[in-house]
């Protein structure tokens, strides 16, 4: 990849889709405050989706966790705690794999649902195909990368994401990077920047003050006075 | 005594005549929109039938209400950490198949269509798909007992009785039950709510769905043990009977009450007493809970009770409509309304006054309870239904009812008011004759004033409309 095209996708492009990321949040919340929600399609088809929809989440939340702790926390943070690499890849590849096998018969049940089911395709949106396609494409790579390619990404790939995080940007990182890892990371960034337009929003609303908010809640009216 | 102003509602079930008349204008103005067409905040079903949802009294399907045990109250379909680990797919929802799919016509083939030996006919196509479909059940769909000789045996009120005895012709008995949102004192929707979406209102209790907060997560559907939550296929949220507050707020009724040619039913609001409200809940036997609910009702007209309101800030206004109030009498003075199923612990506050039947044979009897074991609806039917199984308060509200027609026919037609009656034993209480006068007035009379005592709600801050847009309910 020529020098000009790699800093497009590992300096630019990130970035961009970053900036979509969160002002497309800001916009969609002002904006269409409707339609922040799971949009869930339980209530046409029931029991076509059980299966299906509770693999994809617990996978989705495994894949997200594994990210989130391998990706951002560096590994001499790990080393401290006595996970070396090697014992962080094991662990790495073991609930990548897991991961991935929940959610990509996940994403292919929901797909095919949403396809053949008559209720649920016609209640569907170009977004929601879209969207299912995308998280498709990148949690079929990710399963890809854990099976074929085990290449080791805590000194590659990890600093290369914490360095845009922290706004440094270092493309070098990712430049011996092989070709499958990079068309995942790219596609999950285009899939962060297409995540406010879509149902994903609901992510951002998971009802985690539920676990200790009183069970009946009472209200009063703006302007109201007295009981 | 926290005291707490609670709008409720009172249908008198033995003039309800089943005529839908008070679903349409609720259908009309609330419900007719796209993901919405399925929805009926108010429906009149036939009794005994399993109703609208498919079994919407059995919660061995939906898990709705509360449970208790040891006296602590919780969500009978589990509580918080076991909600949100299965919200990605609710177990105890309904399929809208168990509501209805809904359907319209073509109409427009009717007119185009080209001349022919036979009228053109139209086929029901599906809301949802468009396509052609089988119309399978609805809001009403055991009319006057329309196939319950099949549906019935599934209606949990005949729990202790033989259901199929009654299913057939020479014993069937029927009577209409008018439902929407009971707004619970301690309603199940708000307490399955994860995101916190649905609250009541604290200065009438009616019960809402906050729009801007619903993220769709459906517990509320059913949490609800009445089923009158109902979920938007389109939008995404929850949707339910709004008490029509833009309307009660200016001190007029409700569309399905406005509108009921039968003057069956009765708006108003009580005062409670808000820390007994646990204590209502909770009781280990079911049978408690109506007693207990009644208990937590506050005399309007008691001085103390008027002191300590006015110390809370309940306005003059209020007061006044509390002591004025139908559904007081009819709930708490008298008492001849009983709540829905008190036994799901949600302390529901649209009550019913139980309907009195033809009897079964033509009796000369002057004995009130053997006169009762002679009626078409079998009171034990009755009491499932409106007093988790207790007969007790059943009999009493029908002895009244009973009472009051014997006493007026003594007074009206023979010219001499048999005071006897007042003094028949197995009522509670005694009733005079001015009593049974004012009781003949509200039930048998039933003007508008008389049936809809609504205090106004203090207009709301203009400024604050449009960031509040969607908080009450609808967007």
């Amino acid at each position: 990849m020529s020098g000009f095209i790699h800093i497009l996708g590992f300096i630019v492009f990130p970035y961009i889709a970053l900036t979509i990321f969160v002002l497309g949040h800001a916009w969609r919340y002002i904006t269409d405050w409707k339609r922040w929600n799971a949009a869930s399609s339980q209530f046409l088809h029931k029991d076509s989706l059980k299966g299906g929809i509770t693999i994809f989440h617990w996978g989705a939340l495994l894949t997200l966790l594994g990210h989130a702790g391998g990706m951002l926390i560096p590994q001499r943070i790990y080393d401290v705690f006595g996970v070396n690499a090697a014992a962080h890849n094991f662990m790495a590849h073991w609930a990548g794999l897991v991961a991935g096998l929940l959610m990509v018969p996940g994403v292919i049940w929901l797909l095919v649902r949403r396809v053949r089911q008559d209720r649920i395709a016609a209640n569907t949106s170009v977004h929601d195909y879209v969207l299912l396609g995308m998280l498709l494409i990148v949690s079929g790579l990710g399963l890809y990368n854990v099976i074929f390619t085990h290449y080791d990404v805590l000194y590659s790939v990890a600093p290369w994401i914490r360095s845009i995080v922290v706004l440094a940007p270092n493309p070098a990182l990712m430049a011996p990077v092989p070709v499958s890892y990079k068309l995942h990371i790219l596609s999950a960034f285009l899939l962060l920047a297409y995540s406010p337009f879509t149902r994903l929003v609901h992510i951002w609303s998971a009802p985690v003050t539920y676990l200790y908010r009183s069970y009946v809640i009472f209200r009063k009216s703006p302007g109201a006075k007295g009981a | 005594m926290k005291i707490k102003t609670q709008m409720t509602m009172v249908l008198n079930l033995d003039k309800c005549l089943g005529c839908h008349t008070c679903s349409i204008p609720c259908k009309n103005v609330w419900t007719s929109r796209t993901g919405a067409e399925y929805m009926w905040l108010n429906n009149v079903e036939t009794k005994p039938g399993i109703g609208y949802p498919k079994n919407w009294e059995d919660q061995g399907i939906y898990k709705g209400g509360w449970t208790a045990k040891n006296g602590k109250l919780s969500p009978a379909a589990g509580g918080r950490l076991q909600k949100l680990s299965r919200i990605f797919n609710n177990p105890d929802l309904p399929q809208i198949d168990a509501y209805y799919e809904p359907w319209d016509y073509d109409y427009g083939s009717l007119v185009t269509s080209p001349v022919k030996k036979h009228q053109p006919a139209i086929q029901p196509r599906s809301q949802i798909t468009g396509q052609s479909m089988k119309i399978q059940w609805g809001p009403n769909w055991e009319d006057d007992l329309a196939g319950v000789c099949e549906t019935g045996t599934a209606d949990t009120n005949f729990s202790g009785l033989d259901a199929q005895q009654y299913l057939e012709f020479e014993q069937a008995f029927m009577f209409y039950l008018p439902r929407l949102c009971e707004h619970c004192i301690n309603p199940a929707c708000v307490a399955s709510c994860p995101s916190g979406a649905l609250y009541k209102r604290d200065e009438d209790g009616i019960v809402l769905v906050d729009q801007a907060r619903c993220r769709g997560w459906r517990y509320c559907v059913s949490g609800c043990p009445y089923k009158k939550v109902y979920f938007n296929w389109k939008t995404g949220t929850s949707e339910k009977c709004i008490f029509c507050y833009p309307r009660t707020e200016s001190g007029m009724t409700t569309l399905c009450s406005a509108s009921c040619v039968g003057r069956i039913r009765y708006v108003g609001v009580i005062l409670y007493d808000a820390e007994r409200i646990s204590r209502a809940a909770s009781p280990a036997d079911p049978k408690d809970i109506y007693p207990a609910l009644v208990d937590m009702m506050l005399d309007p007209n008691d001085p103390k009770v008027i002191d300590e309101a006015e110390k809370q800030g309940i306005s003059q206004g209020v007061l006044k409509a509390a002591q004025n109030s139908p559904t007081d009498k009819l709930m708490r003075k008298w008492p001849l309304a009983l709540p829905l199923h008190p036994e799901y612990r949600t302390l529901p506050m649209v009550w019913y006054v139980p309907p009195l039947s033809p009897l079964q044979t033509g009796t000369e009897n002057e004995n009130p309870d053997e006169v009762l074991a002679d009626m078409r609806i079998p009171i034990k039917y009755l009491a499932n239904l409106l007093a988790a199984g207790d007969e007790a308060p059943v009999r009493r509200s029908l002895k009244y009812l009973m009472a009051l027609r014997a006493y007026m026919r003594s007074l009206r037609l023979e010219k001499t008011p048999d005071k006897s009656i007042l003094d028949q034993t197995g009522l509670d209480e005694k009733l005079d004759e001015a009593a049974i006068l004012e009781i003949y007035d509200l039930l048998a009379i039933a003007k508008h004033k008389d049936r809809f005592v609504i205090p106004t709600a203090p207009a709301p801050d203009q400024a604050d409309m449009r960031m509040t847009q969607g908080e009450k309910g609808f967007e």
